[in-house]
């Protein structure tokens, strides 16, 4: 069970969590739910770390919380990408493409 | 950048501002997670009991989450600071007596240090206020030599100042001024106020701006009557016209000058206050022509203004020091050229320049005061430190009870750095309540200080003066340092199981040690502080030992001011004759007489010529005195040899002379004095006769100076004094308004008198001893009190913690004496090992005040004797109470207590 599942190299969680929010707010359980699901079940978000980086993030204006009602009525905090956040996202995105490819072409060396 | 920066901050400040609801917050957001998971586990078919157990295993510690989050919130230090506050504050509640003990402690020592800085920084360091530019402004300093001697002075002429004005390159402007005690207003109204009289260029060197009107400008201050014209200083403005704005074109009579108004000074305004706070200024022209009505722009004599000066930046203070030089040694040819009579040669005189930071205390005429002031600061300094050892022990005696307490949190895992920070926060907590409570007793201090000792000084409120209120942060901060580190470095080092386990029983060891440091730090500091006051007490009782050749209490200085009467030297004699009539007419009064002297206050000094001795004038300071028959009755001086004056020496007799023992010893020093002749004023001067010889007597200084004082009848004196001295029964302050009021009958039209102690002339010079003696007494009483507290709440605490052993030797057959010796022994091994380190600090240090003691040796054997007797009879007592307590141990009592 634990063989298929990866761990998240360092500073890749803020960036997961960052695109999962660019399509619409959403809550803390909610995230970890998409990342599990579109990874196909290989990247596992450890719930101890999830908060905290939010947390972060929000300290940081990149996302922003408000409190609202989730799908079955229960309060629930959701958290939405500010522009900054967007921008911050722009930037990582292209920033880890550039490193997969560069690693990539190390990789296939001869 | 800017918006993240932004957003940190206000996501910061609401986690701590609304801290509980954040905590909520958190709270629900965890739940929420836990219940979706949970939902999400029943709906795939599990039990609801063994979703919730599944879900919560998958979120695992949930505390562990919380704690992170809260690190993620970026708060924790200042949370841990507002925690370990809250403890602070708590235990220290929980203790009143022992709190206030402390608080009052550090605040004696941090007020004592802020109430002297406000006094040093305002004689030494703080440039006047509203200066402008003070690194290129400069005091002018005069010197020349004279019989080998070479004389500095601040003080000199208007025509100097116009010479310099004129011969100088290097400065960009030149000012020159002088505050007098004259008469305002008129009538009744009529008050000594002072004055102070400037040249125009002085305001150029202030920021200030007039509130109101303007100030006066060049063409006002015109040789060599000036402009009527006056600038109020803002108190006056308050004091006397209310701070209305119609003030300006009002007229006020200033000397016998009619002024108009034409602004105000702004708030806090003083110019350079050297002689007093000034409470107007008009242009140093009409001062001058006020004062004298003569053309005094040629005069080098008539001395008594102060300059200052501004450099211009491209000169160095070398260049124009020569540049200044140049222009005086041209200006001394100018005033050999207009008076040959008493021309000295450049090459003899070698007149000089020098320039000095604008404080006069800074410069080469800085007088003891400064010196003493900043002997006193060290010892506040040391003040400060006894009163750190003083808290630092209590503490550490607490840290002795508290050490399971610490041993069992190190035990549970709190980090040493924590804990010494929770220490240092709770000296923190208490240095500041000290230094809050200081800045109180500093203000009253200073106050006191200040009304005792610098009765010139402008009033401030150290709560407003932000220099003090640094450096009192700062030195409160030193302070929590000094308290907090010692107790928390030692609980931390202690070992744990040991402490655990012996409960705090053991008063032995390394704590023990740290504390019999401090005390012995706190003894040999009393003693170098008590040794301090004991040189400066004697001093100044040597001073008041001291003959001055005269009687001080009883005699009070009368000068009448004629206000622009223009009166006769011999319509002035009459008046002069008429007030000693009233004033002996006073009730109270003993006698009275003219005179042309006053020690310590002004001076006659004319030329003198005596057959035999070359140019006598160069080779010491001969002041002439002239009085009535009464005037040795009146000073209470004593007549050696010969006669005093008497009716017969009128105008018309034969001409006579009294001179001092050391002037006819210097004079004549193998031959008898009576029958010699001196001319007076010239060398073709009629001979006057010595009749009688006078002690010695002090005029100009206390210490050191070759001074000789010569007597002549009023009545054959060339020009009427004005000033008089009365001599009462009893104590001259109590007869002020008397005489005053008895002898203004005698004023004609708006002339006034004025009348002042004597005691207040004399006191001047006496100032710096009276200084001294009396901060070294009050520091070193206090140091004395702490060390006593300290040793006593050492001495107490020792016996509290021995409890046991002493028991034991009681029930093994010691006596109560035998007990009390123990106790006290201990505690007098300490303070005599601070006499003796404190006895040698002492003589090593003496040599750097043993030129401000009067005489006095700083190595006076009686005063270490005397420090060591209050010393070790200080400590008995504090060891006697706790030794007493001891031998009332009850064994039964002691040994089964655990």
């Amino acid at each position: 069970m634990t063989d298929d599942k990866l761990d998240l190299p360092q500073g890749t969680l803020d960036l997961l969590i960052l695109k999962s929010l660019s399509l619409e707010p959403q809550h803390g359980w909610a995230i970890s739910e998409r990342i599990h699901q579109v990874s196909r079940a290989t990247l596992q978000i450890p719930q101890g770390s999830l908060y905290p980086a939010l947390h972060r993030l929000e300290r940081r204006g990149w996302i922003k919380a408000e409190w609202g009602a989730s799908d079955n009525n229960r309060k629930a905090k959701y958290y939405e990408l500010t522009r900054t956040g967007r921008k911050q996202l722009d930037a990582e995105t292209d920033a880890w493409q550039r490193l997969t490819t560069a690693v990539s072409l190390v990789l296939d060396m001869g | 950048m800017l918006s993240e920066l932004w957003s940190d901050l206000r996501y910061r400040l609401r986690a701590i501002v609304r801290r509980d609801r954040v905590e909520q917050e958190l709270d629900d957001e965890l739940r929420f997670h836990v219940e979706r998971e949970t939902d999400k586990l029943v709906r795939a078919g599990l039990s609801p009991n063994e979703a919730q157990r599944r879900a919560r295993i998958a979120f695992g510690g949930v505390d562990r989450t919380k704690e992170e989050a809260r690190d993620a919130r970026g708060t924790m230090l200042f949370e841990s600071i507002l925690q370990d506050t809250r403890y602070a504050v708590r235990g220290l509640r929980a203790k009143p007596g022992f709190t206030a003990g402390i608080v009052l402690t550090l605040a004696l020592g941090i007020g004592a240090n802020a109430a002297m800085f406000g006094i040093v920084d305002r004689m030494l360091f703080r440039a006047p206020t509203y200066l402008h530019d003070a690194e290129h402004t400069h005091r002018v300093y005069l010197a020349s030599t004279s019989a080998g001697h070479e004389n500095v002075s601040a003080w000199t002429s208007f025509a100097r100042y116009a010479d310099l004005l004129r011969w100088t390159h290097a400065f960009s402007s030149i000012a020159t001024f002088a505050t007098w005690r004259i008469a305002v207003g008129d009538g009744d109204a009529a008050r000594v106020t002072p004055v102070a009289g400037v040249s125009a260029s002085y305001f150029d060197f202030f920021d200030a701006q007039p509130p109101l009107g303007r100030f006066f400008v060049a063409r006002e201050d015109s040789v060599p009557t000036g402009s009527p014209v006056v600038v109020l200083s803002y108190a006056y403005w308050q004091l006397e016209f209310g701070g209305r704005a119609d003030v300006l074109g009002k007229q006020v009579r200033i000397g016998h000058t009619l002024c108009t108004i034409i602004g105000v000074a702004p708030e806090r305004f003083v110019g350079i206050d050297d002689e007093a706070v000034p409470a107007m200024y008009i242009p140093i022209t009409t001062f001058l022509w006020d004062a004298r009505s003569i053309d005094y722009s040629k005069n080098y004599g008539w001395q008594g203004r102060l300059l200052i000066a501004r450099r211009r930046p491209q000169f160095t203070v070398a260049q124009a020091t020569a540049d200044l030089t140049t222009a005086f040694q041209r200006s001394w040819i100018a005033g050999n050229e207009r008076n040959p009579a008493r021309a000295v040669p450049v090459a003899t005189a070698r007149p000089r320049a020098m320039l000095g930071p604008v404080q006069l205390e800074r410069g080469p005429l800085a007088g003891p005061e400064a010196k003493v002031v900043a002997w006193v600061s060290g010892v506040a300094a040391i003040v400060l430190l006894i009163a750190c050892a003083n808290v630092a022990n209590l503490l550490l005696a607490r840290a002795a009870t508290r050490r399971r307490e610490i041993a069992l949190r190190l035990a549970l895992g709190v980090s040493r750095g924590r804990l010494i920070r929770q220490l240092v926060t709770e000296s923190l907590v208490l240095a500041l309540l000290g230094g809050a409570v200081g800045l109180a007793v500093a203000q009253w201090g200073g106050a006191v200080i200040r009304a005792l000792f610098l009765p010139n000084d402008v009033a401030t409120s150290i709560f407003t003066d932000v220099r003090s209120l640094i450096v009192t942060l700062l030195v409160t901060m030193a302070a929590a340092m000094i308290t907090g580190l010692a107790p928390a470095l030692q609980a931390v080092r202690s070992d744990l199981a040991r402490s655990l386990n012996a409960a705090g029983r053991d008063a032995g060891g390394r704590a023990s040690r740290l504390r019999t440091g401090l005390l012995v730090f706190q003894a040999t500091f009393s003693v170098v502080l008590l040794v301090g006051a004991g040189l400066f007490v004697r001093s100044l009782l040597n001073v008041h030992k001291l003959r001055l050749g005269y009687d001080v209490r009883p005699v009070l200085v009368v000068t009448d001011n004629p206000r622009g009467m223009k009166l006769t030297t011999a319509e002035r004699s009459a008046l002069d004759a008429r007030l000693v009539d009233a004033a002996r007419a006073t009730p109270g009064v003993e006698s009275a007489t003219p005179v042309s002297s006053v020690p310590f206050w002004g001076y006659e000094e004319p030329y003198l010529f005596v057959s035999g001795v070359d140019s006598v004038s160069w080779r010491g300071d001969f002041v002439l005195q002239a009085g009535n028959p009464d005037y040795f009755k009146t000073m209470g001086t004593r007549i050696v040899r010969g006669r005093a004056f008497d009716a017969h020496d009128r105008a018309d007799a034969p001409r006579v002379v009294i001179v001092s023992q050391g002037m006819a010893s210097f004079l004549w020093p193998a031959e008898d004095a009576m029958g010699k002749c001196i001319r007076i004023g010239v060398d073709t001067a009629p001979c006057t006769t010595v009749v009688g010889v006078a002690e010695d007597l002090h005029m100009r200084a206390l210490q050191g100076q070759k001074e000789y004082t010569y007597y002549v009848p009023i009545a054959q004196y060339t020009s009427a004094p004005g000033t008089l001295l009365v001599r009462v029964k009893g104590d001259a302050a109590d007869y002020i308004e008397p005489v005053r009021r008895r002898l203004q009958h005698e004023m004609p039209g708006a002339a006034y008198v004025t009348a002042e102690p004597f005691q207040n002339m004399v006191d001047t010079k006496t100032q710096s001893w009276r200084f001294g003696a009396t901060m070294f007494v009050a520091f070193g009483a206090l140091a004395l009190a702490l060390a006593g507290i300290g040793l006593y709440s050492m001495i107490a605490y020792g016996v509290a913690q021995r409890r046991r052993e002493i028991g034991v030797r009681i029930a093994l057959g010691a006596s109560s004496s035998n007990i009390v010796r123990l106790v006290v022994r201990g505690g007098l091994r300490l303070v005599v090992l601070g006499v003796v380190l404190g006895g040698v600090i002492s003589l090593w240090a003496g040599k750097w005040i043993a030129t401000l003691l009067f005489d006095e040796t700083p190595t006076d054997p009686v005063i270490y004797a005397s420090v060591a007797a209050i010393l070790v009879g200080v400590s008995l007592l504090a060891t006697a109470m706790p030794a007493l307590g001891a031998s009332r141990v009850d064994p039964n009592v002691a040994l089964r207590a655990d």
